[in-house]
């Protein structure tokens, strides 16, 4: 279990730098100028990745793969589009917290569902206590205030993707 | 109201990309998966660059190269984040990736790295990555 919580933790840590490095680019080009470079680079990065590590592999799965997980990514572009729209919408600061807040309800979800071959795990009041107690900390952290030069712009725009 | 329903929408979809990922993985691999799934994706928010033609490599030219390569780091955040899923359940991952994220968030805000205005930070956020924890402890033992 540690092995899996320390994975969890390097990924939203680089999911933190990752914002940073876009938001500087979305300062300088619109939206989907810094999405289109994002997921091109991902998809570079992970494709060469793949051929050093697994070398002929990346071709061999391919052709017998189920129709649907070439349509997968476009998931990505709906996570743009609302979170464009919502931003813009309600400010940064509550659409992140409440952005979060679902993401950790369909967790939820989709764990007690054991949905897509996850493994099923029963939903217990223990979980849902853990979920809001999880989520009155996110809505401390955006909404408790006390940043400091929160109307600057390149806070707003960065707190954006946050 | 459309605006929640946009951030609530934004929050399923970034969910439910971890599971499926997830789920093409155990079937292809993760790299061939994350390769895969962000081909798609590329190629989608190419063609809407091509309508909406927001901007272009005269902008890109502007942007430290750091800055720009920080793309390539979807590729660690994918693999980590579906070897997490398939050992810890989705619950659990979603909440240390947020943990980490608002503390990564905190540590260069604090600092003032990457040419982010220094902001400080005072007690609510200590208090919410204290509350985040404590949650997960909660959700766990």
């Amino acid at each position: 279990m540690l092995f899996g919580i320390l994975f969890a933790l390097t990924a939203g840590a680089l999911v933190g730098m990752q914002n940073v490095f876009n938001t500087k680019v979305n300062e300088q080009t619109g939206n989907w100028t810094t999405t289109t470079l994002v997921l091109g680079l991902g998809f570079a990065a992970s494709f060469g990745i793949g051929l050093i590590v697994e070398g002929k592999g990346m071709f061999t799965s391919l052709p017998g793969m189920q129709t649907w997980f070439w349509f997968s990514g476009l998931i990505g572009v709906g996570v743009v589009t609302c979170m464009v729209q919502g931003v813009k919408l309600l400010g940064p600061t509550y659409a992140v917290a409440i952005v979060m807040t679902s993401e950790l309800g369909f967790a939820l979800l989709f764990d007690s569902l054991g949905w897509l071959g996850l493994q099923k795990v029963p939903f217990t009041l223990h979980q849902l206590i853990g979920v809001l107690v999880i989520v009155g900390g996110i809505f401390v952290f955006k909404l408790g205030g006390g940043r400091e030069s929160e109307k600057e712009n390149s806070v707003r725009k960065r707190e954006a993707l946050n | 109201m459309r605006g929640l329903l946009f951030a609530f929408l934004a929050g399923a979809f970034i969910t439910l990309q971890g599971v499926a990922n997830t789920r093409i993985s155990a079937d292809i691999g993760t790299w061939p998966a994350a390769a895969v799934t962000q081909f798609t994706g590329f190629v989608a928010a190419l063609l809407i660059w091509v309508f909406v033609r927001d901007g272009g490599l005269r902008d890109l030219r502007q942007v430290r190269p750091l800055y720009i390569s920080g793309g390539a780091l979807a590729a660690i955040i994918i693999f980590t984040n579906v070897t997490a899923i398939q050992q810890v359940g989705v619950t659990l991952t979603i909440s240390a990736v947020l943990i980490a994220q608002l503390c990564m968030t905190f540590l260069i805000d604090s600092l003032g790295w990457f040419g982010v205005p220094k902001q400080k930070m005072r007690l609510p956020q200590f208090i919410g990555i204290g509350l985040m924890i404590a949650g997960v402890v909660i959700l766990k033992f």
